[in-house]
């Protein structure tokens, strides 16, 4: 009789723990399918399971991961505040230092994107003053190189890819750049001769036209005033000569701000396209 | 122990079975979600949500919501099809009538004629009234006495209102016509008379030195530069008189622009006189 009891709860342990197996728990479904939804990259539909699983789940289990995938999914449809305000969120309700740094990582690089580098940098900055972080300074110096890249500042970018290790593919990549751009004040500077700066910026057609502009007024005022015309002189020196010879300061200034800006696009166009490591 | 075995087995199973389940799309659910989503300010996907449930439910206050979303998410049209759906008799149905009339308002700025209801409460009456007078100053004709005009606004409201008034009735347009007449006659005084003072004597100055540059070289027998200032002169005359009628056809279109931009903000500070509606607390 007594084995027949046995055997009896032994079935019933056996039954109960696998009903308990199989029978799955709603908000983990709910969870997995909105992550099935992230990884579709339906983002709208992502968030609203994740912002319904959040609604109805009454305890936090859910709280780091669903908030730091809204974070995610709004990143991806580039609405950037929503994005920091779940990505904070998901800071707030980390368990460990790693959730932490993830969730932290993730509010930088939205930064990052939309350009508000100066906060990306400073959040950057007192992740390597805490001492929780310390072993994590190659991570941090990586995205500083990439707010160094969204702020236009290549030479610091470089220097901090190099920081991880000397000859990083990204600090070369900036170096290269850098050693390409225009010196802006270097053109302004050259075109105290005129058509220099053009020619520096490699548009000749326009130093060309710079020159033969400021001879052509130059040569008028100088002649007027060596045959006592003294207004003359006055006049075509003041609203011709003078007007073209800042013009031509002002072009050069121009040409190398829009090489420059050519220059970055492009890189980083490349660095979207054809760059495979982290980006933001 | 026959009969206790199956009993054995079913409670566990009935009690997983009630622990484990969770309708998350019933309606009852969907409609708790789309509410906080509402609360949230999330109005896209609360409506996604309440239009779900909407020919279930038939809701007048799920219908005057998803109104309520789309108005505040831009989209007028969509908020003024809804306005279709709710039925005249609803409580909601007064509300909803003049937030119609602010989504035609802000969509298709305009004298609109619309007439009142018999539905509206004292406070809705006034709005209705107040929107009615606004849309007045949108449309083409406008012959209405300052006195009716300002009675239906409250006496903060009715500084603000004359001046709108005044703009109105009277605009400050300054005449391209006269403008380029008096450039013509005395180069950037047509600059000046539309207050750009600095521009009116540079003109003046410019064009008055290359006339004389010009006369001086002709008295110098030196031609060639001398009608190279002529032509110089002449261009900057004809074009300070162009300058002239453009700067006033761009100083009436800022009138027009400050006019509706201004209109426009103090609708907004007002909410358009309607209500907030609270549906949070």
């Amino acid at each position: 009789m007594i084995s027949v009891i046995k055997i009896f709860f032994a079935f019933l342990f056996i039954w109960i723990g696998t009903v308990t197996l199989v029978a799955q728990n709603p908000f983990e479904d709910q969870f997995n399918y909105a992550r099935q939804l992230y990884d579709e990259e339906k983002y709208f539909d992502a968030v609203t399971e994740f912002k319904r699983l959040l609604f109805f789940y009454e305890g936090d289990n859910y709280n780091y991961k669903s908030n730091l995938l809204i974070g995610l999914s709004y990143k991806e449809g580039a609405k950037f505040s929503e994005a920091i305000q779940h990505l904070t969120l998901a800071e707030l309700n980390s368990k460990n230092i790693d959730e932490v740094f993830i969730a932290r990582l993730e509010i930088i690089k939205v930064n990052i994107l939309r350009r508000t580098t100066g906060r990306a940098l400073t959040l950057l900055d007192s992740l390597q003053n805490d001492l929780k972080f310390t072993g994590k300074s190659d991570e941090i110096n990586y995205w500083r190189g990439w707010a160094y890249i969204f702020s236009d500042d290549w030479e610091n970018a470089s220097s901090s890819f190099s920081a991880i290790q000397a000859n990083h593919q990204l600090a070369v990549f900036c170096d290269s750049l850098d050693k390409d751009l225009y010196s802006v004040q270097l053109a302004k500077i050259l075109s105290i001769v005129p058509g220099a700066g053009q020619f520096y910026t490699d548009e000749y057609v326009s130093g060309i036209i710079s020159i033969g502009w400021n001879v052509l007024w130059g040569y008028l005022t100088i002649n007027a005033f060596m045959e006592d015309r003294v207004f003359d002189g006055l006049m075509v020196g003041t609203l011709l000569w003078w007007r073209f010879y800042s013009g031509n300061l002002q072009n050069a200034e121009k040409f190398a701000i829009e090489k420059n800006l050519e220059k970055t696009n492009a890189s980083l166009r490349y660095l979207q396209y054809y760059y495979f490591g982290n980006k933001p | 122990m026959r009969k206790i075995v199956p009993i054995f087995f079913l409670i566990p199973l009935f009690a997983l079975s009630q622990s484990t389940s969770f309708e998350f799309h019933s309606p009852e659910n969907i409609k708790k979600f789309a509410d906080n989503l509402f609360c949230e300010g999330d109005y896209l996907r609360a409506i996604e949500q309440f239009e779900l449930i909407n020919e279930k439910l038939d809701d007048d206050t799920v219908k005057f919501k998803i109104m309520l979303g789309y108005s505040e998410l831009g989209f007028f049209s969509e908020s003024n099809e809804i306005f279709k759906g709710i039925n005249d008799k609803s409580i909601f149905y007064p509300d909803a009538y003049l937030l119609s009339f602010k989504n035609q308002l802000i969509s298709e700025p305009g004298l609109i004629s619309a007439s009142s209801i018999n539905s509206f409460n004292s406070l809705q009456l006034k709005s209705f009234n107040k929107l009615n007078a606004i849309s007045m100053l949108y449309g083409d004709e406008f012959n209405i006495s300052r006195e009716n005009f300002i009675s239906p606004f409250d006496g903060d409201e009715q500084n603000s209102i004359s001046t709108f008034y005044n703009y109105k009735v009277e605009p400050p347009y300054k005449s391209p016509a006269l403008a380029g007449t008096l450039s013509a006659i005395i180069p950037g005084s047509g600059k000046i008379y539309v207050g750009e003072w600095g521009d009116g004597i540079t003109s003046l100055l410019a064009t008055g030195l290359l006339a004389f540059l010009a006369y001086d070289n002709f008295r110098a027998d030196h031609t060639t530069r001398a009608w190279i200032f002529t032509g110089l002169g002449a261009f900057f005359y004809a074009g300070n008189i162009y300058g002239s009628i453009a700067s006033a056809q761009i100083f009436n279109a800022r009138i027009d622009f400050e006019f509706n931009n201004g209109l426009k903000l103090f609708l907004k500070e007002q909410n358009y006189f309607l209500p907030e509606y609270d549906f949070c607390n």
